[in-house]
């Protein structure tokens, strides 16, 4: 596998864990899935979305620093 | 004693040497960029806090819905008509524009300033990540109108945190910076996430056929809580229009506009203010009402969405003190020029761990906020008044860079004035900053005028 296609690949999967992440209480909230269920979902999503998107670098390039805000 | 303040000045210079030449056309960034870092912005800690404020502070429905809508549209015209338009034709940070204008004297004041505010809300981010890490000791959040610590354990969980933060901040800001990049969406995502999830226990139907009725009843229903004045739409909209005032009227994001190829990337803040200053404040206020709106944001994250959520609380302080506590030694560094970066940072991030024990500062942030735009805010109307009105009405600019003065007594005089009187004016703190804007305005040019030679 080439550097470019893993790290299409972490993208990818970094997006979906993100996804899971906003679906998973969605499904809770239209009773789909338990409470426990849903807050363990979330934090495995969570995890992954770390990894993941640490290995793809999502890393923006920011024009300049700016002055701390609330 | 102008000796010393011209070495301290120098100092300063050669801190912000490395943004001291106007951006030059190759340097310039597309609008795509611009969108992209304002879509990441404004979900801090502080957010689990302000949201949270306004349902115990009574806001009704409508007025918060209205009142964020049009203070954030408000927010973003500034950001588009007032900073990024000179940002974009001057190229320079307000550091080196304010230098030009009011004197290296004063700039090093206004730096001075900076840091102690930016002490107070890092240190206000540590307390609401305590929140969360007390959670899991049981060590009990102060309650509200705290001002001193109440216990113990929250005073060590609180120098616990503010140590970690500031080694973190003196030995890994970069890379604390890049995870905090990572983190972002993530903590946005915490935000939508908890509030939707808790919205079952309030007693919202899966077809939504109640959400107004319990948005209405059981969220956002008009009633403050004991103690915590009442709040209404203006509030709201003030709020939202001055909750990053530094930014927009005190021009400090001139640091980020010089980089625009148009002063219309202004408009592109709304990518972060809509998401940041109003789903999550929304998300917020709707997870504070699930836990029968008690102010500890650990357990209303630790409610709404399990250990991640206190995960979220914790790294929403910590990416953001971080780079606030970064800052704040930056700032400090100007008066102790022969310090080492790490030193300076020890002491502000001492100074901010004390202030983080005093509970006061993270339940009156609200005040707080509207403090902190007030105070820089004069500083914002000076540049506006040289750069836009002097032209126009004939008065020569710079002239304190022209004739080398250490400090431009008007500048300084308005600044202080003007604070005088928003000190003494009878308006809620909230409004005051718009006529002393004014007033600011007002008062630099008539000074400048009169300095005319005739």
């Amino acid at each position: 596998m080439t550097h470019g296609t893993l790290k299409n690949l972490m993208g990818g999967l970094a997006l979906l864990s993100l996804a899971v992440c906003l679906a998973a209480p969605v499904l809770h909230f239209l009773g789909r899935i338990s409470e426990g269920s849903f807050k363990t979902t979330f934090l495995v999503a969570s995890i992954a979305w770390f990894v993941f998107a640490a290995g793809r670098g999502f890393v923006r390039k920011a024009p300049a620093g700016r002055e701390p805000m609330p | 004693m102008a000796e010393r303040w011209a070495k301290l000045a120098a100092a300063m210079d050669k801190l912000y040497e490395f943004d001291r030449e106007a951006v030059i056309p190759d340097k310039l960034q597309s609008g795509g960029k611009f969108a992209g870092l304002f879509a990441g912005e404004h979900v801090a800690a502080t957010e689990f806090v302000i949201g949270a404020f306004f349902v115990l502070h009574g806001v009704g429905a409508r007025d918060l819905i209205g009142g964020l809508f049009l203070g954030n549209l408000l927010a973003v015209l500034s950001w588009t008509f007032i900073c990024a338009p000179i940002a974009v034709r001057t190229r320079l940070t307000l550091y080196w524009y304010l230098r030009k204008i009011a004197g290296p004297g004063v700039t090093v004041l206004y730096n001075i300033l900076c840091a102690f505010l930016y002490c107070v809300l890092a240190g206000a981010m540590i307390s609401v990540s305590a929140t969360a890490v007390g959670l899991l000791f049981g060590i009990p959040v102060p309650k509200l109108g705290t001002v001193f610590p109440t216990s113990a354990g929250w005073v060590l969980i609180t120098l616990a945190l503010g140590a970690a933060f500031t080694t973190v901040a003196i030995l890994g800001f970069a890379k604390l910076s890049r995870f905090a990049e990572i983190a972002s969406p993530w903590i946005f995502c915490v935000f939508i996430g908890g509030a939707v999830a808790v919205l079952p226990r309030l007693g919202v139907r899966p077809d939504l056929g109640n959400l107004w009725e319990v948005a209405t009843t059981k969220i956002w229903n008009g009633v403050a809580v004991a103690g915590q004045e009442k709040l209404g739409f203006w509030h709201v909209l003030f709020f939202a229009w001055f909750c990053n005032l530094a930014m927009h009227v005190g021009l400090s994001d001139m640091a980020l506009f010089r980089y625009a190829k148009k002063w219309t990337y202004g408009l592109f803040t709304a990518f972060g203010v809509y998401p940041g200053h109003m789903l999550a404040w929304m998300a917020s206020g709707v997870m504070v009402a699930a836990i029968g709106r008690e102010m500890h944001p650990g357990l209303m994250a630790f409610e709404a969405a399990g250990i991640a959520g206190v995960a979220g609380v914790l790294l929403a302080g910590w990416t953001t003190a971080n780079p606030t506590l970064y800052r704040a030694g930056l700032a400090l560094q100007t008066i102790t020029p022969n310090w080492p970066r790490w030193k300076i940072t020890l002491i502000a991030g001492a100074v901010t761990t004390i202030l983080a024990c005093f509970p006061v500062f993270f339940l009156k942030l609200l005040d707080y906020v509207a403090i902190y735009g007030l105070v820089l805010m004069p500083m914002g109307a000076v540049v506006f008044a040289e750069h836009w009105i002097f032209p126009r009405l004939g008065i020569e600019q710079y002239l304190a860079e022209k004739r080398g003065w250490t400090f431009n007594g008007a500048a300084l005089g308005v600044w202080l004035g003007t604070l005088a009187i928003a000190f003494i004016l009878p308006l809620h703190l909230y409004f005051r900053w718009l006529p002393c804007w004014f007033i600011a305005l007002a008062a630099y040019t008539a000074l400048m005028a009169a300095r005319r030679p005739r």
